[in-house]
């Protein structure tokens, strides 16, 4: 689903030329769930930036279910983008303004869903995360726990192929932690393929495979559990 | 989406209810104070244009020279439109009008009615006034013919028919008949009046000789002129014919009258010959532009306030990409947010200019609308300004918060780029350039009005106390009745006073100048007594006063001011003495000459002036009174008059007061300036506060490290404070030279002015900085006093 050959970023301050990314190569299969480790400033950001098609590598190739997609400018990638992709962050980034169904609702929305199917798919999302109860609460009325649930709802409601997560349990306690984890897991059980940047072991462990990378390039691979693709056993 | 969109906006708008209340307030504020301007503008610009044929309809007016002097008057000859409106027929017909004050009598009360107005039979037919009752073609031929607007046969007859009823006018001393009866006029006309009298009532009745008289410029004269006239050829041919028929006169009094012509609509706004001082166009272009001024500082607030806060939606920017959205669909959303802001603040506007139309009408001391709604066209000019400002000003806060990058913005860590912050600084300049100039010229037009309040006048206008008596018959029982109060220093008579009251009128004169040649010039007419000089304090510097005890005082003696000297070219004063005139069928000697002094408001050259003797009549009675006892000395003239002059309305005036009436204009002028300029800078300092806490939360963190490596409280103000005392420095020196430019141009008006000195502009800039830094240190003052570890961690 994902193959990345030789990516390359750069980050150009005035004075100084950061290299985030170096020539870096891997794939991902689909419904695979991947974790990606290092430390802080290895690059896993901006990767997670350039595979959810928030930004443009520097150099190198990206082919996003078979389609080269380096270079592609922001309408096409926001166009690639919506239809495709989820994303759930640290800080979990809901609007504050919007109610809990609103938010989830936002990316229907943006695809251009009519009214009446996108009450029935949020509804349905809600109710899968358990946090229908909480449909007309904002934001800030709600517990951390249940802010990343919404979050989770709201990068599935369009039915993406792929789940981009930042530090998903970064923000939660561990208990909140497991659920969202556990949560991850089941829409990956169902064929959603994950990549998930993460500095938990604990966490790590739920994927199929873990990357590891310093200073923008991969360092190791470990793969936890054989993935079989499901195209390739058909 | 559109939902969702305008959700998000109103919970915005709740959810930061200061700075709502600050960006719709300002707007809103703005927008009423622009619309109330609007409303003046078009009230000047409708002058005169009420009428069916104003495309065609010309006032006629006079150009003289003699050999001392040129005068460009608003009046023509009584004999002149008889001469030319048979002989041209592009000219389809005219009428004189004069201005009257006429006294009316109800019962046994006496009214001075100031909207009075005599014209020829023509009035009706040419400006198309609707005439309810009577013939229009008729009703002011016969003399002594009266037409009534509504109201004035409302207050005379009530809810009687008033055709063919008798008033008694002028004192009693004749009865008209009341022939017509036409609507009301409105405001805006030079021709507004309550009172219409037949013209013929003077050329039939009270001065016959005055239709063949030559030279006697007094009524004013409009032209209905058929369709399509060239009137550049018009006016040139009726020029050729007049000197035909006029040249020898006009010779032997050395005296030269050119006619012209000027279009009714452009007589207000762009004659130089009417009203004192400068055509009305020109306070048009101040208010048009101190509106533009206002809606700019407004707009410049709405864009910088949005700007700003456009940082706290940057989150929202960032998700709403992530999740699909693209630039195209967020700068819809952010234009769609600025429209509801300004919609929002149109009907706020409205309201408020609704609720201060009143205040505002009372400000420019005239009705300058009665509603807001009286005319749509405005409010949908309006609405669309409002949308335009929407627009405009939308857009910038759009395209910078819709280019933000999702990942920075997410991160939480981007700062807005440096063509954002040059632009907003450069906006403020503009912004508080414009208040200084605003400021400036409130300082300016205030300087020259407490000039012309307190300049030496030349004369003494102190406890003088005027009594109107309209030439009672009884005037001499009442003044020898007077003359018993002690409080009552002096009494004098006369026809004017300085200032235009009483009758003031302008003699053509022949005097005899230093080569021993008659010369021609026209010369302000004061009749007076023996009095008169003393009780004004006008200084005599050659010659004597009128003496009572020299019967040849009365018909053959004259007094004159400098300004005639000067002209005459006599080296001084003493010189004129004895020198020999000829004025209204008066003549003999000057036998004094007075030093000059200003009869009239300081936007005038002093010009020629001259007094004759007539210790029997006069209308105006000039009681100089003691400071002591002054209402009951007011109490006494008023019970003494009652026993007099029962039948004339009791009118009196202090001269100081009303020489003052004659910069009403201008004091009205310049509070309505004071008043926007006021609400400029205001609006200006709402964006100033807005931008300061902008500022100030962009740089909590620095401000956070600075206290804990040990900067003081005051030095941490001062730093927030500095950047934006500069950008009014900055504003500062743009605004000095457009100010100069301005208020220099505006003082040319008038003939005695003050000079621009340095410290108007200081005084100016000190202001504005003073206003800039109160306004600032508050929000500095508020992040300097804060928790610096709050600030840190919040990063």
């Amino acid at each position: 689903m994902i193959k990345i050959t030789d990516l390359e970023k750069y980050y150009a301050t005035e004075e100084v030329r950061t290299i985030a990314l170096n020539k870096l190569s891997f794939q991902v299969q689909e419904g695979e769930f991947v974790a990606v480790m290092g430390p802080s400033g290895c690059g896993k950001s901006t990767l997670l930036n350039i595979l959810g098609l928030l930004d443009d590598p520097d150099g190198g190739s990206f082919i996003f279910n078979g389609i080269e997609v380096a270079g592609f400018n922001e309408r096409k990638r926001a166009d690639l983008r919506k239809h495709n992709i989820g994303f759930v962050f640290q800080s979990f980034n809901l609007i504050d303004e919007l109610t809990v169904f609103e938010n989830v609702e936002l990316p229907l929305i943006y695809t251009g869903v009519k009214p009446a199917e996108r009450k029935k798919r949020v509804d349905e999302v809600l109710e899968k995360m358990q946090i229908m109860h909480r449909r007309k609460h904002f934001p800030q009325q709600l517990s951390g726990g249940q802010q990343q649930r919404v979050a989770v709802a709201r990068a599935v409601v369009n039915n993406p192929k792929l789940i981009l997560a930042d530090e998903p349990t970064g923000n939660l306690d561990s208990s909140n932690g497991n659920e969202v984890m556990d949560l991850l897991t089941e829409l990956n059980e169902a064929g959603t393929t994950i990549i998930m940047v993460t500095h938990s072991e604990h966490d790590a462990k739920y994927s199929h495979r873990i990357i590891r990378m310093l200073d923008g390039q991969k360092v190791t691979e470990n793969v936890l559990t054989e993935y079989k693709s499901k195209t390739l056993e058909v | 989406m559109l939902k969702n969109y305008f959700k998000i906006a109103f919970r915005n708008l709740w959810r930061h209810k200061g700075f709502s209340i600050l960006n719709i307030g300002g707007l809103a504020v703005g927008m009423a104070a622009a619309f109330l301007i609007m409303l003046y503008v078009g009230f000047e610009l409708s002058y005169d244009t009420m009428f069916p044929k104003k495309e065609r309809i010309y006032m006629l007016v006079s150009d003289i020279k003699t050999p001392s002097d040129s005068y460009q008057i608003p009046v023509i000859d009584w004999s002149v439109l008889e001469k030319i409106t048979p002989r041209f027929p592009e000219i389809e017909t005219s009428t004189r009008i004069m201005d009257l004050s006429l006294s009316i009598q109800k019962g046994t009360e006496n009214f001075q009615e100031k909207r009075s107005l005599a014209a020829d039979s023509t009035f009706f037919q040419i400006f198309g006034i609707k005439l309810l009752k009577g013939n229009p073609n008729e009703a002011l031929r016969a003399p002594l013919s009266l037409v009534l607007s509504e109201t004035g046969a409302r207050k005379y007859f009530g809810s009687e028919n008033p055709i063919g009823k008798r008033l008694k006018i002028m004192n009693g001393e004749y009865t008209a008949q009341v022939t017509g009866v036409m609507e009301d006029l409105p405001h805006n006309t030079q021709i507004e009046a309550d009172y219409l009298l037949s013209i013929s009532t003077y050329t039939q009745i009270i001065d016959p000789s005055l239709d063949t008289s030559w030279a006697n410029y007094e009524p004013r004269g409009y032209v209905l002129l058929a369709e399509n006239t060239n009137t550049e050829n018009l006016v040139s041919k009726i020029n050729t014919y007049l000197d035909e028929v006029d040249g020898d006169k006009m010779k032997a009094a050395n005296l030269f009258v050119k006619q012209d012509l000027e279009l009714i609509t452009d007589v207000y706004l762009h004659s130089t010959r009417i009203g004192n001082g400068s055509p009305n166009i020109g306070k048009v272009y101040i208010f048009s532009l101190i509106a533009v001024f206002i809606l700019l500082i407004a707009g410049i607030n709405f864009i910088n306030l949005t700007t700003a806060r456009s940082v706290e939606r940057a989150k929202e920017v960032g998700i709403r990409k992530v999740v699909g959205a693209q630039k195209k669909q967020l700068m819809l959303q952010f234009v769609g947010e600025s429209l509801i802001v300004t919609l929002l603040a149109f009907f706020l506007g409205i309201a408020i200019a609704t609720l201060a139309l009143p205040y505002f009408n009372a400000l420019a001391g005239q009705t300058v609308a009665s509603g807001i709604f009286i005319n749509w066209s405005y409010i949908a000019l309006f609405f669309g300004i409002a949308l335009a400002m929407g627009l405009a000003a939308g857009t910038y806060p759009a395209l910078v918060l819709s280019s933000f990058r999702p990942v920075s913005v997410l991160k939480g860590k981007f700062s807005t780029t440096r063509s954002g912050a040059f632009l907003r600084k450069g906006l403020v300049v503009g912004q508080f350039s414009l208040s200084i100039v605003l400021i400036i010229g409130t300082l300016v037009m205030y300087n020259q009005m407490h000039f012309m309040q307190n300049q030496d006048l030349g004369f003494v206008k102190d406890r003088l106390l005027i009594l109107d008596t309209d030439n009672d018959p009884k005037q001499q029982l009442l003044s020898d009745h007077l003359k018993t109060n002690p409080n009552i220093i002096s009494i004098g008579k006369a026809s004017t006073v300085p200032g235009g009251g009483g009758n003031k009128s302008s003699a053509l004169s022949l005097m005899e100048n230093s080569q021993g040649q008659d010369q021609t010039l026209t010369a302000d007419r004061y009749i007076i007594d023996e009095n008169y000089l003393d009780q004004l304090d006008i200084k005599l510097l050659a010659g004597r006063n009128f003496s009572r005890e020299l019967a040849s005082d009365s018909t053959q003696a004259i007094i004159v001011n400098e300004k005639v000297v000067d002209l005459l070219g006599y080296a001084n004063a003493e010189e004129a003495i004895g020198a020999s005139f000829d004025q209204w069928g008066r003549n003999g000697q000057i036998i004094g000459v007075v030093e000059n002094f200003h009869a009239e408001s300081l936007k005038r050259e002093i010009g020629p002036l001259s007094f004759v003797f007539d210790p029997k009549q006069s209308r105006l009675l000039t009681l100089k009174v003691a400071a002591t006892d002054l209402s009951r000395t007011l109490n006494f003239v008023e019970d003494s008059w009652k026993q007099f002059l029962p039948n004339t309305r009791f009118e009196y005036y202090f001269l100081d007061e009303f020489f003052d009436r004659q910069y009403r204009s201008e004091q009205r002028f310049n509070n309505l300036f004071l008043s926007f300029a006021v609400l400029a800078i205001f609006i200006s300092c709402l964006g100033l506060l807005g931008l300061a806490s902008y500022s100030t939360k962009q740089r909590r963190r620095e401000i956070g490290i600075r206290k804990i490596v040990g900067a003081s409280v005051p030095g941490i103000v001062n730093l927030l404070s500095k950047e934006f005392i500069k950008l009014v420095g900055i504003a500062f020196l743009i605004a000095v030279p457009v100010a100069w430019f301005g208020m220099h141009k505006w003082l040319q008006d008038f003939a005695y002015r003050i000079e621009l000195s340095w410290w108007i502009f200081a005084l100016a800039g000190l202001l504005a900085i003073g206003i800039a830094m109160l306004t600032v240190s508050f929000q500095a003052i508020k992040a300097a006093i804060a928790n610096p570890v709050k600030a840190i961690r919040t990063e």
